[in-house]
């Protein structure tokens, strides 16, 4: 067996002359010289791999007339015979024989004994391959399991290590993914006031793929939140770094919600994740904002919603893995079942595992988990205990300092100006009185659509870029189309008697408005933009 | 995100009618506006009050669009009138004078009120 083994990979005259010598000849004790080694690499178009399926049996060189390389390696090595090895049908070796020892020709007996070697010596071999490949197999599955195996720490390292101690408030999480590495998971931010972010997010597919996605996004998500603070502009920022690092159709579902332990308020935007359910004494009721994945499209805008929390009150989040758990009659786990679960059940603390033997009662026992189960709750004890907290209320004026430049693009499109408006809001409410806050709303929208409009032409291949720069005094937003060459006319001052009258067109409001809205107004122009800049100062007066 | 408008056209007495506009007022709502007013024309009103308390977003074009209305309403020799609005927007209807030709008031019974009134 350890002979025949070397025949399979590369085949050596030398021992197989060996082998078959020691079989033909009582007297093999010189070493046999006369034949050089060969490594034969047939070609699967070679005319000899044909020649030896359609013509089993012992075979004289001399007497193959081929137009074969692999042929004449063998004539070239010294070899007089071949033998090839076949199992089911497939050519698996060959046997090699130099001239004989004694110099006499081979005789009739043996080539039986050759063609009575090859009828054994095929299937033996062909076993002794499928074993090695079996065990090359076996050493590749465990490389990968290891592999995963530090690839499953590394995620955990990535998963928040404690759960936030909070007076007054009980956190719980649970994550289990299908395969040994996930794509769903959970996070914890704290931010130096004592309010504390909490994220759940589940990324397509599962696997390695999805861990790989998972961690950016873990990564891109904390850069934003600690630089911005309204969890929509947070969404929006990891979405617009994310759509740039993330493989094509994979996306990313994200909750994201900021808690002010000390009040109870609860601020939140969503990414097309699962909408988080509510416990109240009324009744569960969803956390609902909207928002498309992160990593789809630049430029999206996400709904941002408040709640405060009651004493008693708890709010969970999860991921699809439970509510699309199925069980052996293929039903599924479900949105309603979860919420009329929740309904019976009164304590936060206790949630997690109450849900997790409900999931067990309902899928029964060997179920295979189909996708990642990520539970995190957020219970309110019957009362707030205000007195730890260093800030009792958290300031509604920030500085503005601790906002750095936001820049993004949106694609020209009809209608797109809300959400360049929506975007400019949501980095600057906090700042601006809300009647300021309209007004430069306004004058963002309207300077958009003229850039989007008469700069780029609706053309989706030119983007208009934004940028919301807050500074200590104002707010500056730039909108820059791609239009260039003439300047952008000034505001014909519109005069609605000339208007009913016929003399003016009905529209032409555009720059009018934003002129009137904002403190100050810049145009620039190259040859290829228009920038136009709005000002809010920050002290009105 | 964009909320297309719909306007449901109401009557109350003495050929007043009511357009309960919702959602954005954009060059998009040209026709949902436009044929709200025709219908109303057509049943004879002699004032239109537009409700704007369901207005989620109004941009130029949408000012555009009711100065285009308040042409044919005055052509009809109809009136127009307004409520609902919000101080932005009322703001925007100072700034054009706009509510120099379109009377604004603070609720639906208001603006019924001062039609039945001498103009």
């Amino acid at each position: 067996m350890t002979t025949l083994r070397g025949y399979w990979r590369n085949f050596r005259g030398e021992k197989e002359v060996e082998v078959v010598e020691t079989a033909v000849s009582p007297l093999p004790s010189t070493p046999i010289t006369q034949i050089s080694n060969l490594d034969l690499d047939i070609a699967p178009n070679d005319l000899l791999l044909a020649y030896v399926q359609q013509n089993p049996g012992v075979l004289d060189v001399d007497q193959l007339k081929l137009d074969s390389p692999a042929l004449a390696a063998i004539r070239d090595a010294g070899i007089r015979l071949i033998v090839p090895l076949v199992s089911q049908g497939e050519l698996i070796g060959l046997i090699n024989l130099g001239s004989r020892l004694s110099e006499q020709e081979y005789s009739s007996d043996d080539y039986k004994l050759l063609a009575d070697l090859a009828t054994q010596a095929a299937p033996a071999l062909r076993v002794a391959q499928l074993v090695k490949q079996q065990q090359q197999e076996a050493a590749e599955r465990e490389r990968i399991e290891q592999e995963l195996k530090v690839a499953r720490l590394i995620q955990q390292t990535l998963l928040p290590q404690d759960l936030p101690a909070l007076n007054g408030w009980g956190v719980s999480a649970y994550y289990q993914p299908a395969r040994a590495v996930g794509g769903d998971f959970y996070d914890f931010i704290y931010f130096p006031d004592g309010r504390i972010g909490f994220v759940v997010a589940d990324v397509t597919d599962k696997g390695v793929p999805a861990a790989l996605v998972m961690a950016t996004t873990r990564t891109l998500l904390r850069a934003a939140a600690e630089r911005l603070e309204a969890p929509g502009a947070v969404l929006a920022r990891t979405n617009d770094v994310l759509v740039q690092e993330i493989p094509p159709k994979m996306f990313v579902t994200c909750f994201y919600a900021v808690l002010n332990p000390a009040t109870g308020h609860l601020r939140y935007a969503n990414a097309g994740h699962d909408v988080p359910y509510r416990y109240t004494a009324d009744g569960v009721v969803e956390l609902r904002a909207t928002g498309m994945p992160l990593g789809l499209m630049p430029g999206m805008g996400y709904d941002e919603k408040e709640v405060t929390l009651a004493p008693g009150e708890y709010v969970l989040l999860y991921s699809d893995g439970l509510v699309e758990a199925h069980n052996p009659q293929r039903e599924m786990f479900g949105f309603p079942r979860l919420q009329e679960l929740m309904a019976t059940h009164a304590n936060g603390d206790t949630l997690k595992d109450f849900l997790l033997d409900q999931l067990a009662a309902f899928t029964g026992p060997g179920w295979e988990q189909e996708d990642d189960v990520t539970l995190v709750t957020l219970q309110l004890g019957e009362r707030l205990e205000t007195g730890d907290w260093r800030l009792a209320e958290i300031s509604s004026l920030q500085s503005p300092i601790s906002i750095s430049p936001i820049e993004f693009e949106i694609p020209s499109a009809p209608g797109n100006e809300r959400l360049a408006m929506q975007r400019v809001a949501e980095v600057v409410a906090r700042l601006l009185p809300a009647a300021r806050l309209e007004k430069l709303k306004t004058a963002v929208a309207e300077a958009t659509m003229n850039a989007m409009e008469h700069g780029n032409k609706y053309d989706p291949d030119k983007p208009t870029r934004l940028k919301v720069l807050v500074e200590e005094t104002s707010i500056r937003v730039t909108i820059t189309d791609e239009g260039g060459g003439p300047p952008l006319k000034t505001a014909t001052h519109p005069d609605l008697e000339a208007k009913l009258a016929g003399d003016q067109s009905p529209r032409g409001w555009g720059l009018f408005l934003i002129q009137n809205m904002v403190d100050e107004l810049n145009v620039r122009q190259d040859a290829q933009h228009h920038t136009i800049e709005l000002v809010m100062f920050l002290n009105e007066s | 995100m964009n909320n297309p408008l719909t306007a449901n056209v109401r009557s109350r007495k003495d050929q007043i009618y009511v357009i309960d506009v919702q959602g954005d007022l954009t060059a998009q709502s040209e026709d949902t506006l436009m044929a709200a007013y025709n219908t109303a024309s057509q049943s004879g009103a002699k004032a239109i009050i537009v409700n704007f308390e369901g207005l989620d977003y109004m941009n130029s074009s949408g000012i555009g669009l009711l100065v285009t209305l308040l042409i044919r309403v005055q052509r009809q020799k109809q009136r127009l009138l307004a409520f609902g609005l919000t101080d932005h927007y009322q703001q925007i209807f100072a700034l054009t004078r706009l509510n120099e030709a379109i009377g604004i008031f603070e609720s639906e019974d208001a603006a019924v009120t001062a039609v039945a009134a001498p103009a």
